[in-house]
């Protein structure tokens, strides 16, 4: 036995050491940022459209967000049911355009997209003068174009009033344009167009009109100047897009927003879909088209960590690259790396705290399983799986049938509810219980064969107690599976995993007293005492 | 409450806490190192438990018959024309699931004790099942057809609804604790603590009632028959002990419960148990591990990282 020992406090040492030591050379000598570890917000955003065709031909256009060095856009899905979707590129904007044949009756597509995006801020230098000219490929940013009348006298008036002296320096210029646009000019609540002359004249305008004002006052001035279109990105549905303008300081785009008072600045939940004034849709005619943004923020690890864990040599994170080259992505293993903190959490309710569940990963499984379907709808769903299954089982009691056909009937009695669940969902609009399809269906029939005999043998509210404290285990495991730390962490050093394996190890020695044990033993515990 | 009654109770508390086994402790000190993983079946199918202490010399119900194939099934009528009295059971069952309790031979066939008709063909089905592992978690399994024990008439007055069993942990040959399981109307005849069934701790030197409860909660006399739970002296308790001692020495597992029926004429050991359950220790109102400790081998270390014993 003294030898068992000293392998096992050996191996607990190491499990403990190396991963540490590994950890502090990536911080120390690998130049891991603990900054990187905190995690970012990610905004998911849906694009959906809608029409309703009458037997003709229906086509439809629209921007999609570029990845720049301010935003990293990510994991682009798309539905378009009957349309053909074409992506081209030019050097600045990315269209997607959706053409379909003898469309008939209502059709929908969507786009969706995660983007991360970074908070930026410019300096312009308090001395610097307007150039006298720029290389002939930003010409036109200086020209006067539709609905932004560079060369109208009224421009000049507008200069005159806010800058009577012209020839100060960039700073200044740009200062007292923005205080004039943000403060004189009122914010108006209004979606249509609006050129620069009419925001001038009537002395209020919205994004748009502001916009091209500001274009205009710029080119006029002599700085490149452009308009850029995209979101402000908040939980929830809009329909309303936003735009703001860039102008070319010494030689970079530098963003000014004169409706929420952006001076030189782009907060990180402004997605940038597309430059130059064009509309956000385009569409045939007479197809009653709808569109709107669904938008919803979570927490991820950043963008730069992956990028970072990407790079660095020494790593098992290496292997990331190899896992995202034959299609299982980042998401994906951050979701199996935190199945084993799940684990770690059910030896803890069962063996610490004493609780009873189906199954020891069971409540893992599923907590990562509602990953996808929020863990209310996750848990509604493994109730209605395990309840039914259960009640077919108990047909299938009553007619005798042996163990192994019984469970492959279980099985497929479960592929059919969660396929039912899934379609119904959706007739019902009920998208988070779509998601079910993720459930781990055998380890599902074996929980609910295990609900019905707890149920034959120990009667419905056994079954049901265990089933509680099961959904107890299941949400625990959720909240530290969904912690973005620990998910970052594991990303970074996946050599954590030894860790779970000693605690683990030290779990499996721990001969202490379980709390319920503490409450089951209440009696005999003060009994004992006062002997 | 001051400070120092404080510090008092928790002492007192952790002293009492001290006494009581727990189930981790139980796994890891007591049947891991006692109990070989190879040796389970020994426990866990009731066929070979019956082999191995009848060879011993070590009472146990007359086997009649036992099946393992359809094969087997065609002489069943045959077999079972001169039993009146017999009990049908999975070898590898467990909760009494699949177990038919026969009490007399009709002219058609048999009647159980729970007022069920059964023809040679129902009986032949019934085995079938047990056979295929219906009960048995979908392992296939061995149909035992035994003889039915005759319930001492002390514990049928006691409880009337099906067969009061005794309980006996042995850690190393010696008992260390021992209870009577007596079966209630709700427990449906069954000797299960958790399904209903009363747990009688039993004084191991005198073999008397000391202590009875009923889902946790202490009481002194039957709820159904009224008859009293404590103070009574079990028949045959030397034999008791004798017997559970023998069953231990004949089998190598060193932590184990043995479940013993008791007859007019004296014990029978019905099953043994490689993972008995620490309930026991309410139903003696005394925790078990000052008497584990006392009888554990004097070599034996504990597979622990420190030994908080």
């Amino acid at each position: 036995m003294p030898k068992r020992r000293f392998f096992f406090l050996t191996l607990f040492s190491l499990l403990i050491a190396a991963p540490l030591g590994l950890i502090s050379y990536k911080l120390l000598v690998l130049d891991y940022r603990m900054a990187d570890l905190i995690p970012a917000t990610s905004y998911h955003v849906d694009i959906n459209m809608a029409v309703d065709g009458h037997g003709d031909d229906i086509h439809m256009r629209t921007y999609l967000p570029k990845s720049d060095p301010r935003q990293h856009v990510t994991e682009e899905t798309q539905t378009s049911g009957d349309f053909r979707l074409d992506i081209s590129s030019d050097p600045l904007n990315r269209i997607a355009t959706w053409k379909a044949e003898a469309v008939k009756g209502p059709q929908s597509v969507h786009y969706s997209f995660a983007v991360q995006a970074q908070h930026v801020q410019y300096r312009i230098p308090t001395d610097l003068q307007i150039p006298k000219s720029y290389p002939p490929q930003l010409a036109h940013y200086l020209r006067a174009e539709e609905g932004v009348q560079v060369n109208d006298p009224l421009i000049d008036e507008a200069i005159d009033k806010i800058i009577p002296r012209r020839d100060v320096p960039v700073l200044e210029l740009l200062t007292r344009m923005h205080r004039y646009l943000q403060d004189e000019l009122k914010n108006k609540n209004f979606s249509g167009y609006t050129d620069a002359i009419t925001a001038y004249k009537l002395g209020e305008a919205s994004c748009n009109g502001k916009g091209r004002l500001f274009v205009a006052m710029a080119r006029k001035m002599n700085l490149p100047a452009r308009s850029v279109s995209g979101l402000i990105m908040k939980s929830g549905s809009k329909r309303v897009s936003h735009q703001w303008v860039e102008i070319y300081v010494n030689g970079y785009w530098v963003p000014f927003d004169t409706i929420n008072d952006h001076f030189a600045e782009l907060p990180a939940n402004f997605l940038t879909l597309y430059y130059g004034d064009e509309v956000l849709f385009r569409h045939s005619r007479n197809i009653n088209f709808q569109y709107s943004f669904q938008i919803t923020k979570k927490l991820v690890p950043k963008s730069s960590l992956r990028e970072h864990i990407g790079d660095s040599m020494l790593n098992i994170a290496n292997l990331y690259q190899t896992f995202e080259s034959i299609g299982i992505s980042q998401n994906l293993l951050k979701i199996i790396l935190m199945i084993p903190f799940g684990a770690l959490v059910t030896v803890i309710f069962r063996n610490v705290i004493g609780i009873e569940t189906f199954g020891t990963f069971l409540p893992a499984l599923i907590a990562s399983a509602a990953r996808d379907t929020g863990l209310l709808w996750g848990a509604i769903g493994f109730v209605m799986v395990i309840v039914l299954t259960a009640l077919i089982r108990r047909g299938m009691d009553w007619l005798q049938l042996l163990h192994s056909p019984k469970m492959a009937i279980l099985l497929t009695s479960v592929v059919m509810i969660i396929l039912g669940a899934t379609v119904l969902s959706v007739q019902f609009g009920l998208g988070q219980l779509a998601h079910l399809s993720l459930f781990p269906i055998a380890i599902l029939a074996i929980t609910a064969e295990r609900f019905a005999i707890f149920e034959a043998e120990q009667g419905l509210y056994k079954a049901a107690r265990v089933t509680v404290a099961t959904l107890v285990v299941i949400a625990a495991a959720y909240a530290v599976m969904e912690s973005q730390f620990l998910q970052s962490m594991v990303l970074a050093f996946p050599e954590l995993l030894f860790v779970l394996i000693a605690l683990n190890m030290w779990l499996g020695k721990w001969i202490g007293m379980r709390i319920s044990e503490f409450f089951r033993f209440r009696k005999l515990i003060w009994s004992e005492a006062t002997k | 409450m001051s400070f120092s009654s404080w510090i008092a109770n928790w002492q007192k508390f952790h002293k009492g806490r001290a006494q009581v086994l727990s189930m981790n402790q139980r796994n890891l000190h007591f049947i891991y190192p006692n109990n070989a993983r190879k040796h389970f079946p020994i426990a866990d199918n009731k066929l070979l438990t019956k082999q191995i202490l009848g060879a011993s010399g070590v009472p146990v119900p007359e086997t009649y018959q036992s099946y393992s194939s359809f094969f087997e099934l065609r002489s069943l009528e045959h077999d079972l024309a001169p039993c009146h009295e017999f009990v049908i059971k999975p070898a590898q069952g467990s909760g009494g699931g699949g177990i038919v309790v026969i009490s007399e031979k009709t002219e058609s066939g048999w009647n159980s004790v729970s007022g069920h008709h059964y023809t040679a063909a129902d009986l032949r089905r019934h085995i079938a099942d047990i056979i295929f592992g219906v009960y048995s978690f979908g392992l296939s399994d061995h149909a035992i057809i035994e003889a039915r024990v005759d319930q001492h008439i002390e514990l049928n007055e006691l409880s009337p609804f099906g067969l009061t069993d005794v309980r006996i942990i042995l850690c190393h040959d010696k008992p260390v604790l021992s209870m009577l399981r007596v079966p209630t109307k709700a427990s449906d005849g069954k000797a299960n603590l958790h399904q209903g069934a009363l747990g009688i701790g039993v004084d191991i030197e005198t073999g008397c009632g000391n202590h009875a409860i009923h889902d946790g909660v202490p009481l002194s006399h039957h709820p159904d028959t009224g008859a009293a739970l404590l103070e009574r002296k079990l028949p045959f308790w030397d034999d008791i002990l004798r017997i559970s001692c023998q069953a231990a020495q004949a089998v190598p597992l060193k932590y184990l419960g043995v479940d013993l029926a008791i007859a007019n004429d004296g014990p029978l050991i019905l099953e043994i148990n490689v993972r008995p359950g620490i309930e026991i220790q309410n139903a003696n109102m005394l925790g078990m591990r000052p008497l584990l400790e006392q009888v554990r081998a004097p070599d034996q270390q504990y597979n622990t990282l420190g030994n908080s014993l």
